[in-house]
């Protein structure tokens, strides 16, 4: 097991990676595209973080403002169609609109709480690797400049199909939030026959109580 | 002689198998976690351990150990686990860290005073983790059905065995003294302290922000112990669609 700091031999194949694509000249568009995931995730974090420190900032400017970026950056429908799992194709589509409202709210309260926690470090991106043409990992590091332990891995999957960059999950110390939220999701489901309504009624009321702590 | 842990880990696969004649339904099969019922009602009872025990006596700890104090603590346990670590990364064929566990066992046990201090992380050498059940991972054992342990938490039948086999391999549980069970107690009862201390905001955190707490544990145990056993090499292809 692995603490926190990047294994040698991923830290070698990443440079003989690049290494190599420099030589070759490989995939210059893919390359581009790499540059312009990491680009995204530098921004818009910084962003993120620099709103949720303002203390200049009201409990509800913040959160307003939080939520605006927010969903300018995510793709929510697309990681809320994921997280429903094998109920989204049985689920009557009415109920399916709303539960994608209700993550809306829930992950705006979600993700505040999680970044809340990290307004005091730093985050600094490190590479990207590609799974598709429309599909990067962009890997960083969140460094605590008042601790002596090792950064944390933070990576984030970015989603290029639309032509413009969108965040679809992010991973902590390599778990990925979206396959939590899912399994949750579904195990719910399960326990209540598959009923979506009942999954909106107890996000909503997850999405009030997160919202009251941050 | 066999550490406390060791022998808990055995009496909780009795327990469990005791508890496992409810038919699983076909979600919890889906989930690799025929037992469902039976975890979830371990888990209730480790949460009432904790709530009435755990966190009670954390709280007692935290007031009366300093910050430093705790550290040395945290340091002094990671210490005593080296040797098990160390062997560990020879059996999974990781040469490399293999001599990382051992300098950082010279280094923090001489010049760290007992493992008190940790200064080979400052050299460069920081710390990393392995059990047995990593090993047989690493060796092509599949995991089994998802566990839910008493006191112990989520775990798997791989992860138990490991976790006995290292007590049984730890050099400390080979010493043999006439008050070897509260040296074992005792080092159970620290290592739980330190542990719960740490990860208090984080396990309230995923407590508050769960819709089902259960899966929520059980997928974050996977995948951690996933990201664990590659020794945090990317794993991006591994990644479904969507």
């Amino acid at each position: 097991m692995r603490l926190k700091n990047p294994p040698v031999l991923t830290r070698r194949a990443m440079l003989a990676s690049a290494a190599m694509g420099s030589l070759l000249g490989a995939h210059p568009a893919a390359a581009a595209a790499g540059t312009v995931a990491e680009t995204f995730v530098d921004e818009n974090i910084h962003k993120g973080l620099d709103i949720l420190k303002d203390k200049k900032l009201t409990l509800t400017q913040r959160r307003d403002q939080f939520e605006t970026l927010l969903l300018g950056l995510v793709d929510v429908r697309r990681i809320a169609l994921f997280t429903l799992g094998q109920y989204r194709r049985t689920a009557p589509p009415e109920d399916v609109e709303a539960f994608v409202n209700a993550f809306k709210n829930y992950a705006t309260a979600a993700y505040q709480s999680y970044f809340a926690k990290y307004t005091n470090q730093t985050l600094k991106v490190t590479g990207s690797t590609q799974r598709s043409d429309t599909d990067f990992i962009v890997q960083t590091l969140l460094i605590d400049p008042n601790s002596s332990q090792q950064p944390s891995e933070v990576d984030f999957r970015i989603r290029t199909d639309s032509g413009k960059p969108v965040l679809v999950d992010v991973a902590y110390q390599g778990i990925w939030l979206s396959l939590e939220e899912r399994d949750q999701f579904v195990a719910f489901l399960g326990q209540n026959n598959g009923n979506v309504r009942s999954l909106i009624a107890h996000l909503s009321e997850l999405a009030v109580n997160l919202g009251k702590q941050t | 002689m066999r550490g406390t842990r060791g022998l808990l880990v055995g009496l909780c696969g009795l327990v469990l198998a005791g508890c496992a004649s409810t038919p699983p339904s076909a979600d919890a099969l889906a989930a690799n976690d025929p037992y469902e019922q039976t975890n979830r009602d371990m888990l209730k009872l480790n949460g009432k351990i904790d709530r009435y025990f755990v966190i009670p006596t954390v709280g007692i700890y935290f007031l009366l150990v300093p910050e430093g104090g705790r550290r040395g603590v945290h340091n002094f346990l990671g210490n005593l686990s080296l040797p098990t670590i160390f062997v560990n990364d020879m059996l999974q064929g990781e040469v490399s860290r293999a001599g990382k566990s051992v300098w950082r066992l010279f280094i923090n046990t001489t010049v760290g005073i007992a493992g008190f201090w940790d200064p080979a992380s400052k050299m460069g050498i920081p710390g990393h983790g392995e059990d047995f059940g990593q090993t047989l991972a690493v060796w092509g054992v599949k995991e089994g059905p998802y566990l839910v342990l008493p006191f112990f938490g989520p775990s798997n039948p791989r992860d138990a065995f490991g976790m006995a086999t290292d007590a049984a391999m730890d050099p400390t549980n080979q010493i043999p003294f006439k008050q070897h069970i509260w040296w074992s107690a005792g080092r159970e009862y620290f290592t739980l302290l330190d542990l719960r201390g740490q990860t208090y905001q984080t396990i309230q955190g995923i407590q508050r922000s769960s819709v089902d707490y259960y899966s929520s544990l059980r997928n974050l145990y996977r995948q951690m112990r996933a990201e664990q056993i590659r020794n945090g090499r990317p794993a991006n292809q591994e990644l479904p669609d969507f």
